[in-house]
């Protein structure tokens, strides 16, 4: 594949020129710049205004000619008609990347202004993303070119998923909740138009990005069938990638000739050659959340055996029915040593079967025992442990026995939590505490489910 | 776009072991029966300017015995007096098991995907297929089937399962390897008694 641009001079600069810094608050070129300020972004920054001297306390400069510093990334955050005016400029200053925010381009018909952008990035090779994008983010290097005010919008911890997104709304809105369901987050890429840079080149960027371990991708359309595909073969033997594709409902194609062509419209083209590479597809946003959650934690499933705990015997049934009529996925079966280590161990009202049921009054201790006995038995592949905070055992304890579990533990170990404002607080301390918390039996065994086709995906192929 | 004569299609599919019913062009009424040989056959009239066979009457299946045969021949060289020039095929009537599709197609995008699914009269009601990008592996085959959920009435047995995951990788051999052929239709593909065969072929080109 021919590199266009390396996309590491926007994601790690060291010095950044916001063409467009306006003094006015309201406006997207100042809100950028008190961004990169309130984040801390340590390398240098360059207003570039033509009516200033100075915007928030940092020296104005008229054009990006008169920088005379070497400027790694260029945001162009100006009306459209004077883009292409402003990204020349750039190329004659050898800036190497460039986002540029400013809508008014194809997705207005103005297709010939965006060819012209386009020309001049691949003229000048700068690593052009956008325009019609909200930008990148890297939480190590605190780039952060979104014009969000921070107070709107939940920062996420900093983390190994990397989020990629053509749609700046659904961008912002995924961002905010993965902060909310304490996904840690290493890039944010929003690639509006696609005028240059498209989903295969960041694609290939994250492949290659030892800071990305987990791959969320948002994506309308693909551009480059072949070259995607090319990248899909490699990519997922390397990281996870969970796709959200929109269009699932446009008409197929009006000419279809035969059975086949008519069942293969475009949708269901790519779900098949995402699934038939190895992506796992999401259908919305919250199930894109779910997978991200559960792939972030990084633990390969063995098998397909799952080992349920509960404090509920409603829960525990509920689970098992979701995963008997899972596709993949089964309940184990315990070793004989764990069965007879179990029943000496557990108070006699406990049945040792799956789900092992621990009792209403199930506390922190008991908890901790049963998964010690599940977590070191070879036959059981996964935990899933079900924690109703209601009971009168359940309590900050067993909090921290399952996050203390988790770290030691090989086995993916998720929790399944319902309720309002004490589970939400003992689940926040699940999720800082590294593990996944799901509030539904449905989306938590979907997870494992994605999890164990992954595995079985990078087994075969 | 053209569709690639009956006979040729047949051909074409022989290279790859690719099983189909018996077949042949019948020139007259007496050539049909000799065909049959006592048992069930199908007569097909095919002609550029009849899209839809079925829909004409112009496939007629069951025939059993000379006098049913004889007739149908008959009626279907009337209707053909019109559709200038056409054949008329004759085919061994398969008759049991279960009907699946196996299609090819190529998308503006992303090249030649292969198509599987329950065939028959549920194709486009339940739309329950599987598609792969050519060339599949054997992994991709065993997933196309997996992934159906109809997959239970299409294998019911081991052996059906293998020698469905068999064809799915000769079609896509034989659909990649001729640049030529834009879309295919192998519809239906009756398996039974852990067999397959061919019914009705459809090659563009």
């Amino acid at each position: 594949m021919d590199k266009k641009a390396d996309l590491t001079p926007m994601m790690k600069p060291r010095s950044v020129a916001i063409i467009g810094a306006s003094r006015d608050p309201h406006k997207v070129g100042n809100v950028i710049l008190q961004n990169y300020i309130s984040a801390g972004y340590e390398g240098k920054l360059y207003p570039v205004n033509l009516n200033a001297n100075e915007v928030l306390g940092y020296k104005a400069y008229k054009s990006i000619l008169d920088i005379k510093e070497a400027v790694d990334l260029a945001v162009i955050a100006i009306p459209a008609p004077a883009v292409p005016g402003a990204l020349e400029q750039c190329g004659k200053a050898k800036v190497r990347s460039a986002v540029v925010v400013s809508g008014g381009f194809a997705e207005v018909g103005e297709v010939e202004l965006q060819d012209k952008i386009t020309e001049i990035a691949e003229k000048y090779k700068i690593a052009m993303v956008g325009p019609n994008c909200l930008g990148v983010m890297d939480m190590r290097s605190k780039v952060d070119t979104l014009f969000l005010p921070t107070k709107k919008i939940s920062k996420p911890k900093v983390g190994f998923v990397s989020f990629v997104s053509q749609s700046g709304a659904v961008g912002s809105t995924v961002l905010d909740v993965i902060a909310g369901e304490g996904i840690g987050l290493s890039k944010f890429i929003s690639y509006g138009n696609a005028a240059y840079i498209d989903e295969v080149d960041i694609l290939e960027y994250l492949m290659n990005d030892p800071e990305t371990k987990v791959i969320v991708l948002y994506i309308e359309g693909i551009k480059r069938g072949k070259e995607f595909v090319e990248l899909a073969r490699k990519i997922t033997k390397i990281k996870p990638v969970v796709v959200l594709k929109a269009g699932r409902t446009s008409a197929g194609t009006a000419a279809a000739h035969s059975h086949t062509a008519s069942l293969a419209g475009d949708y269901a083209v790519q779900e098949a050659i995402f699934r038939q590479f190895g992506f796992t597809v999401a259908n919305d946003i919250s199930e894109l959340l779910y997978y991200a959650k559960i792939f972030a934690s990084e633990v390969k499933p063995k098998g397909n055996r799952v080992g349920v705990i509960t404090n509920g015997g409603g829960a525990g049934v509920i689970t098992a029915d979701e995963i008997g009529s899972s596709k993949h996925l089964r309940m184990a079966e315990y070793s004989p040593s764990v069965k007879k280590s179990l029943r000496r161990i557990m108070p006699s009202l406990v049945n040792i079967t799956n789900p092992l049921d621990l009792a209403g009054d199930a506390d922190a201790g008991r908890y901790m025992d049963a998964m010690n006995a599940l977590g070191s038995d070879p036959e059981v592949d996964m935990l899933l442990v079900i924690i109703l905070y209601q009971t009168p055992g359940a309590d900050p304890g067993v909090t921290r026995e399952v996050i203390q579990k988790k770290i030691t533990l090989s086995k993916p170990l998720l929790v399944v939590t319902v309720g309002t404002d004490y589970t939400l607080r003992q689940a926040k301390l699940l999720e800082d505490g590294g593990v996944p918390v799901y509030d539904s039996p449905i989306s938590a065994v979907s997870s494992l489910e994605a999890l164990f086709e992954y595995a079985e995906y990078k087994k075969r192929h | 776009m053209p569709l690639l004569d009956y006979m040729l299609a047949k051909k074409l599919l022989e290279k790859y072991k690719i099983r189909s019913v018996d077949s042949k062009y019948v020139e007259s009424a007496d050539d049909a029966v000799r065909f049959s040989a006592g048992g069930k056959i199908v007569l097909k009239l095919l002609s550029d300017k009849a899209l839809h066979k079925t829909k004409a009457g112009l496939v007629k299946l069951g025939l059993k015995g000379e006098g049913e045969i004889r007739a149908a021949y008959g009626d279907l060289s009337r209707r053909g007096k019109s559709l200038r020039p056409y054949k008329i095929l004759a085919q061994k009537m398969a008759e049991g098991g279960v009907e699946i599709i196996i299609g090819g197609n190529t998308d503006r995008q992303f090249g030649k995907m292969l198509l599987v699914g329950l065939g028959g009269i549920y194709v486009e009601t339940f739309k329950d297929v599987q598609l792969r990008l050519c060339p599949i592996t054997k992994a991709d085959a065993e997933d196309m089937l997996f992934g159906l959920e109809s997959r239970k009435i299409i294998t019911y047995d081991g052996k059906a399962e293998e020698e469905v995951v068999e064809l799915l990788l000769k079609v896509s051999k034989m659909f990649t390897e001729n640049k030529r052929i834009v879309e295919l239709d192998l519809n239906p593909v009756i398996i039974r008694q852990g067999s397959y065969d061919a019914v009705d072929i459809r090659i563009i080109v």
